[in-house]
Formats: structure tokens, C-alpha cells, sequence
């Protein structure tokens, strides 16, 4: 079995609006999952789920086979579940590279005590995380606005930092939320490079993109969403020939 | 001269509170107004050690400080485990409350305050050495607040400030580096507590009332939320400006609030007027091998 | 001790002495709904209605009925320009939240500073009498301040209900609290709502402001703790729920009531912050009495 992340029965409604319905989904390594769905189709609040910052209703989430619903959003990263959002809340007062340096797994520096007795140790983790921060920024062709505040960059690079923050993190999970949306030209064929050399790498990677080609191109296989429930899945090109799910997206 | 030293003394003990207040609201963005309580339970608690255990000054100072950042993890975990909206309303009720308590208890000495607290320097150097004292805590102060900011800590609580969710999601535990800003800033004003027991000799709640808060509020906010000097200039602005006041010999029935009417009115104008305050936050320090970026005041 | 006909007068004079908190809680609770912003101005505006109206009966002699409708106008007055000129620019510059609680606070202390210079610390009552005539029923002592506070609570909450119920404005506010964004896409004006709910909160502190005074001392600080009840309210019940606040209130004000028989005197000022310190421990989110109804409503309802 190849599967890291195994959804099972995942239910979630906000009042009457059902997000998610009996949502059963595994996430394999190696392997890049598709979402897709109309808007409102509960696509983000399932990555919300995954990573924790909602509780489900009902169902489990397990990680290389460990439930881990029982853990708070920030050790379910420390775990290896990687995202970015859609917004990309970036840290809007930092820089580049400050942004990447906060969001390695393990953080030093996290602890106060770590401050005042382990000044070494610190100051080494630092330069690593710089190191690291580099080496990704770099991949991304990023590296000239490492010292630049992430508010004075173009949008199509400020979604870029979004994708490489995440990278920092370098557990078996990553999860995308619309990579795309509003990016074109190099950054877009950067954009599809790191995500495929993240899951050659060894990482389960799943993305919702409204981007049929990006998903055409990526993924190897999909699941269609509408409503909360999953509908549909299979490879893309099944699920793009599928006359009714082609007629529901985009609303024919 | 007198008069001299104590304004020094006070300057450096509301450097300490403002820097501070500083580290808790202006970087690590936690919206409290109870400030003055805990500059009350190091002042009590000092003051306490003193006249009933004998307990040396030094030693008694350090308790206030442990006493304060321990009261402070009263509101903060219960507060913060709900949302950040909760602190700022259990900060009013912590308080109020507490003051409440104070007025109402005999070993605090109630209402009339708690005197007689001993001193423990004397002669004709007192006021000197107790100036340079203050200003060496406050000069301490202020150089490990810089500390904490400007390293890799500052740089995680930054972002924390900037947008929580994301923080959380990079495995990031804000609510531990909440409490423990928290109680480290609230810590530091039970030490200020303490400066101001030992030298005043005397300890009263209505020094503690809601004109404190205002007034801290005032020297960081005009000062400039989030840099390290700004409470600074706003600590000695905010001593020194309402000195001018004080030789119009106005009866104290007047002064107290026009000192009050003054404090609000300056925050006022500068939420509107110069929202970032006289000095911009300067940001962490640059990472090895980077260069310091400038980043003007926030946008 | 526990006699039936002590504990029916402390219920009495509970609810009437409920009365004002609840006022200042449906205003409190009010402005956060519609609003959404935790109003602490509102001690300030409570300050003025109140020394409003007492410089109208005793410095300038006005007759009642006149000095409540210079309170009503002054803090209209107030309200209106503290929205207006205040949180307005505010919003328009997409200021923090935290700028927002500075701001909002310190008007509030601007205020009792500037009428503490004014009027001093002296505290002082509305009128110089504050007994008023007392009737014997089924032996509960029921003066006419009690009938008047619970009347004018009644009316005003039950005028409250009506107006967002019937009116068309009242609709939109409710409206506007729900969904300010998508309110103003269905082209209604959430600048006028937001005017609209500070001049109601208006109108529900001077009354509270009113028989408040009418009947106790005031200094120019008193409106933060009385405030403080009406957030603690607000808390208890369910944020965006006017009137699950107002009814956490009158349950405040009965449970402080009674505890007149079990907590010596001198610590009844305390027993405001233990309940907030019991809402934030044990009902971070409120009492959710809408889940309440409708878990009852479910119930009722035929099964199959």
C-alpha cells in the first residue's frame, strides 16, 4: 500500500450547507490528485479538514495509517502536511526569505527557553533554514527578490512564494489550492515543474485547479466534487470525457 | 534635585512598562489594556515580601516580576484558548477585578494603601542611586525586548501578527508564543512594581486605575506600536510634557483629569494622524549573508 | 431567612433592577450584531446621556420630560458623530482590530476624564430625591421606580422586536448584520444600518441612563462597570444575539440578586468579574439559546 493520507467518511455542514458528504479519498505517494468541481463545491474546506483547521463532523483522517484527528492544525503540519491557500496569506510586513526561514517543521526558535540557552543551536538552525530557503527559491527562479517585502512583488510571484513557504516543509503531504488562479507566463511553467519534481520526490500531492489543462497535464488521476460529495473518479481523461460531470462544471 | 531624581525614577520605571505593553500589543498583537494590574502585583507583592517576610529588596523585586507573569497565565489561558477577542474583554474584568480585590482585602492595606515599606537605601544618595538603579533596569529592559524581537523569536512573532492561520499551518504554535510573550511582558511590569515600591515606600490601588492603562496606551501608541525606541520617547515624552502642568499649581481635583483628558486626546489624534506613531518599527535583524531591508512604516 | 414572600420581593426588585442592564446589554449587543464591533465607546456615550440630563434638571431647572430629550439628542449627537467622523474613517482606511479596541476605549475615557472636569467626582443622582413611592402587593413592596424601569424595558425590547420584524429598515439591518457585503449587492445601504443601530443603542442608554440615575449616584466612571455587565451579557448570550443577550442579563442581575442572602455586602462588586470568569471558563461561546430552541422546536415536532 502506497497510500499517506487516507480519508475515510469525512462529513462536514456549516448550518444547513453541507460541505462535505461521506468523503472517502486516499492520497498515495508519488501520485498527483486532481480536484475539481464547481465553485463552492467544498474543495477548499476538504484541504480545511485535512489540515485541521476545522473539525469534522464525522469520519477520520489518517497519515501513513495513525489517525490524526485528534491534533490541533500546527502539529498536523509538524506531521508533514504541507498547504498553500488560495489567498496566499503571505506575511505581509517580511520579506521573502523571512517568510521561508519561519516555516521550516521544526522551529527552533520556537521556544523561548531554546532563545536563552541555546543561542548555537539557533544560530545554526538559522543558517540551515536559510540554506534550504535558498536552494527552493532558487528552483523557482526566485532567488534575486529573496530580500525583497513579499507586498512589493508582482502577484504571479507573490503566488510563487505561497508554493515555496509550503515547500519548506518537507513532510509527505502536500496539499495546493488553486497554484494557478491568476498566473501566467514563466511562473506557470515553473509552478508545474516544482509540482511535478515534488511528487517524483516521493510526496503525495493532491491540487484543486480550475485549470483544466494544468490538471490535464499533472495529474494522474482526479476526483469531481460538487456539493460536497465526490461524484466521480478515475484518470482525467475519463473524467473529462464524462459527458454529465463536463455539463454540470461548466454549466452547458 | 529631589525633584530631578524622582522625575528620572519615573521616567525609567514607565520606560519598563511601555516597552513592555509594547512587546504584548504592538508586536506580538495581543490586545490587552491590564497592564497597570500586573505593575500593581509586583508593587504589592515586593512591597509584601518586604515588610513581612524581610525579604531583600533585590530578591523581593525578582518576586514581584515571578508573581506578575504567573497572574498573567490566570487571563491569559483561558482567554486565548477561545480567541484574541476574549483577551482584550477579560482584560478589563482582570482589572477591575483585581483592583476590586485589592481594595477589599486587609494585608493589602485596603482602600488607605500599603505603607511603611522599608527602604533599602538611605542617606543623602538615595535619590541618585535609585535614579541610576531605574535607569540601568529600564536600559536592561529595552536591550532584552530588542533581544527577543530582532532575533529568530521576533521574526516567528511577526508572522504570527501578520496572519495566524497561515502561521499555525507552517506547524507553528501561536499559542504557546502567545502566553509566554505574555507572561514575559507582563513579568517585566511586576518588576517595574517593584522599583516603584521600594522607592515610593508606598503602594495605593487608585494608582493602578484605568488612568494607567491609559496613559502606558498613550506613550506606546504615540511612541509607535512595534518599533523598540518608540515606547521610549513616548515613556520620557509622556513623564516630562505633563511636568510642564505641574507648575501651574492646579489643585489635584483638576490635574488628574486634565492629565486624563490629555492622554486620550493624544491617542485620538494619533490613531488618526499618525496611526504608526513618532517611530517606525525597524523589523528583524537581516539573516546571515542578507542585506537590511527598509521598511517604512506599515502600509 | 428563606421566606417565600423575601425571595418573591427580591424577585421583584431583581427584575427591576434588571432593567437598566438589560437596556445597556440590547445596546452593547445591538452595535456588535449589526455593527460587528465590540463597542466600548458605549461607557462613554452612557456617561454623557447621563450628565446630560443631569445638568438639565439641576443647573438649568428643565422640566423631566425636556432634560430626557436633551440626553436623548446629546447622545444621538455623540453616537452619531463618533460613528461618522470615527469608526467611518477608520473602516475606510481598513485599520486592525486592535486600532478599532484602542480607539473605541479611549473615547470612552476621554469622555468620563472631560466630565470629570467638568462635573468633579463627587457622585451624584439624577434628582435630588431618589425614593420614590412605594405600594404594598401580596406583601412585595413595589415602588412606582420599579413599574416605571419595568415598563419602559418592555416597551422599548418589544419595539426592538417589532421594528426588525415589520419594518422595512429593521429588515435591512438584520440584513446588513447578517451579510454586510452581500446586503449592499441587494443595493441596501449598510452605511445607514450602521447609523441607524448606533441611533437605536442611542435611545436604549439614555433610558437606561435615565432610571439608573433616577434612582442611584453616579461618577463619571460608574458607565464602565455597568458596561462591563452588558459585555458579560453579550457574552452569555451568543454573540449577534440581541435578545439572548438581554435575557442573560436579567439572569445576571437575578443570580446577583440573590446572592444578597449567601455573600456579604462589601463583595457583591465582585461577583460581576467571577461570572466573567465563569462565561470565558465554561461558555467561551455563550449559552447557545437558539440551538436550545431549536433542539425543543425538533422535539415537538411529529416525529416521521
Amino acid at each position: 500500500m502506497n497510500a499517506v493520507l487516507t480519508l475515510e467518511g469525512l462529513c462536514k455542514s456549516f448550518g444547513g450547507i453541507v460541505v462535505a458528504d461521506h468523503i472517502t479519498l486516499e492520497l498515495e505517494r508519488g501520485h498527483i490528485l486532481g480536484l475539481i468541481g464547481p465553485n463552492g463545491a467544498g474543495k477548499t474546506s476538504l484541504f480545511n479538514l485535512i489540515s485541521g483547521v476545522v473539525p469534522p463532523d464525522a469520519g477520520d483522517i489518517r497519515l501513513n495509517g495513525v489517525s490524526i484527528l485528534a491534533r490541533p492544525l500546527y502539529q498536523r503540519a509538524r506531521m508533514g502536511i504541507a498547504r498553500t491557500w488560495q489567498q496566499m496569506r503571505l506575511f505581509h510586513t517580511m520579506t521573502v526569505l523571512e517568510n521561508m526561514v519561519v516555516a521550516p517543521r521544526e522551529y527552533v526558535a520556537e521556544s523561548m527557553l531554546n532563545l536563552v540557552f541555546k543561542p548555537r543551536a539557533l544560530r545554526h538552525a538559522d543558517e540551515i533554514a536559510c540554506e534550504q530557503a535558498m536552494r527552493i527559491l532558487e528552483r523557482m527562479h526566485l532567488a534575486q527578490c529573496a530580500d525583497s517585502l513579499v507586498m512589493d512583488i508582482p502577484f504571479g510571484q507573490q503566488k510563487l512564494v505561497g508554493l515555496a513557504r509550503a515547500l519548506m516543509n518537507d513532510g509527505p503531504c502536500l496539499l495546493l489550492d488553486e497554484p494557478m488562479a491568476g498566473v501566467e507566463g514563466q511562473a506557470y511553467d515553473t509552478i508545474k515543474a516544482v509540482v511535478r519534481q515534488e511528487a517524483a520526490a516521493g510526496r503525495a500531492v493532491c491540487v484543486v485547479e480550475h485549470n483544466i489543462s494544468f490538471i490535464k497535464d499533472l495529474c494522474t488521476s482526479a476526483v469531481f466534487m460538487s456539493f460536497g460529495a465526490i461524484l466521480e473518479r478515475g484518470s482525467v481523461a475519463d473524467l473529462l470525457a464524462s459527458k454529465s460531470l463536463t455539463e454540470l462544471y461548466f454549466g452547458a | 534635585m529631589d525633584y530631578f531624581y524622582s522625575i528620572l525614577i519615573l521616567i525609567g520605571i514607565y520606560v519598563v512598562l511601555a516597552s513592555s505593553f509594547n512587546l504584548i500589543i504592538g508586536n506580538a498583537g495581543l490586545v490587552s489594556i491590564a497592564h497597570p494590574i500586573f505593575f500593581a502585583l509586583g508593587a504589592y507583592t515586593a512591597g509584601l515580601a518586604a515588610i513581612y517576610f524581610g525579604l531583600h529588596a533585590i530578591v523581593a523585586t525578582l518576586a514581584g516580576g515571578v508573581v506578575a507573569a504567573l497572574f498573567s497565565l490566570m487571563m491569559s489561558l483561558p482567554s486565548l484558548r477561545v480567541s484574541g477577542d476574549y483577551l482584550m474583554i477579560t482584560s478589563i474584568g482582570f482589572q477591575l477585578g483585581l483592583l476590586q480585590v485589592i481594595k477589599n482585602v486587609e494585608f493589602t492595606g485596603s482602600q488607605g494603601g500599603l505603607s511603611n515599606i522599608p527602604t533599602p537605601v538611605t542617606g543623602p544618595y538615595r535619590g541618585l542611586v535609585y535614579s541610576v538603579v531605574s535607569l540601568a533596569v529600564a536600559a536592561t529592559v529595552v536591550w532584552i525586548i530588542r533581544w527577543i524581537v530582532r532575533g529568530p523569536y521576533g521574526r516567528a512573532i511577526t508572522a504570527m501578527r501578520d496572519d495566524e492561520l497561515a502561521f499555525l499551518a507552517l506547524g507553528r504554535d501561536a499559542m504557546r508564543i502567545k502566553i509566554v510573550i505574555f507572561a514575559v511582558g507582563c513579568g517585566l511590569a511586576g518588576i517595574a512594581g517593584g522599583l516603584y515600591a521600594f522607592y515610593y515606600q508606598y503602594v495605593s490601588p487608585e494608582q493602578f486605575e484605568i488612568l494607567a492603562s491609559a496613559a502606558m496606551l498613550t506613550m506606546v501608541v504615540v511612541g509607535g506600536m512595534g518599533s523598540t525606541l518608540g515606547p521610549v520617547v513616548g515613556a520620557v515624552l509622556l513623564i516630562a510634557l505633563p511636568q510642564a502642568i505641574t507648575f501651574l499649581e492646579l489643585p489635584p481635583a483638576i490635574m488628574a483629569p486634565l492629565q486624563g483628558m490629555l492622554f486620550t486626546l493624544l491617542v485620538i489624534v494619533f490613531v488618526f494622524i499618525r496611526p504608526q506613531g513618532l517611530i517606525s518599527p525597524e523589523g528583524p535583524t537581516p539573516l546571515p549573508g542578507h542585506r537590511q531591508v527598509n521598511r517604512g512604516g506599515p502600509r | 431567612m428563606f421566606d417565600p414572600v423575601v425571595l418573591a420581593q427580591i424577585l421583584w426588585t431583581g427584575l427591576a433592577t434588571s432593567s437598566y442592564l438589560v437596556l445597556f446589554t440590547i445596546a452593547f449587543a445591538l452595535v456588535l450584531k449589526v455593527v460587528k464591533l465590540w463597542n466600548f465607546a458605549q461607557a462613554g456615550l452612557m456617561a454623557i446621556a447621563f450628565y446630560a440630563m443631569f445638568a438639565a434638571v439641576n443647573q438649568f431647572q428643565w422640566p423631566t420630560i425636556l432634560a430626557v430629550a436633551f440626553g436623548l439628542l446629546l447622545t444621538l449627537a455623540a453616537s452619531l458623530a463618533f460613528e461618522i467622523y470615527g469608526l467611518r474613517t477608520l473602516r475606510a482606511r481598513r485599520t486592525s482590530s486592535l486600532m478599532f479596541f484602542i480607539f473605541t476605549l479611549v473615547c470612552s475615557e476621554f469622555a468620563a476624564y472631560s466630565l470629570t472636569f467638568i462635573f468633579g467626582t463627587e457622585p451624584a443622582p439624577l434628582f435630588a430625591q431618589i425614593l420614590s413611592p412605594v405600594h404594598i402587593l401580596a406583601g412585595i413592596a413595589v415602588s412606582d421606580w420599579d413599574l416605571l424601569a419595568v415598563a419602559v424595558t418592555l416597551v422599548l425590547a418589544i419595539g426592538l422586536a417589532l421594528y426588525f420584524r415589520l419594518a422595512r429598515e429593521g429588515q435591512f439591518m438584520v440584513a446588513v448584520a447578517d451579510n454586510a457585503e452581500l446586503a449592499e449587492l441587494y443595493g441596501i445601504n449598510a452605511k445607514r444600518a450602521f447609523e441607524a443601530a448606533f441611533a437605536i443603542a442611542s435611545v436604549f442608554i439614555c433610558a437606561g441612563m435615565y432610571l439608573y440615575g433616577a434612582r442611584t449616584a453616579v461618577i463619571p466612571t460608574t458607565s464602565l462597570q455597568l458596561m462591563l455587565f452588558a459585555v458579560i451579557a453579550t457574552l452569555l448570550g451568543g454573540m449577534g444575539n440581541v435578545f439572548g443577550a438581554a435575557f442573560a442579563a436579567v439572569a445576571l442581575s437575578l443570580v446577583q440578586s440573590y446572592s444578597v442572602l449567601v455573600i456579604p455586602s462589601r463583595w457583591q462588586g465582585l461577583i460581576v468579574y467571577v461570572f466573567l470568569f465563569i462565561t470565558i471558563l465554561f461558555f467561551p461561546r455563550g449559552v447557545n439559546t437558539s440551538a436550545w430552541a431549536r433542539r425543543l422546536r425538533a422535539r415537538r415536532a411529529p416525529v416521521g
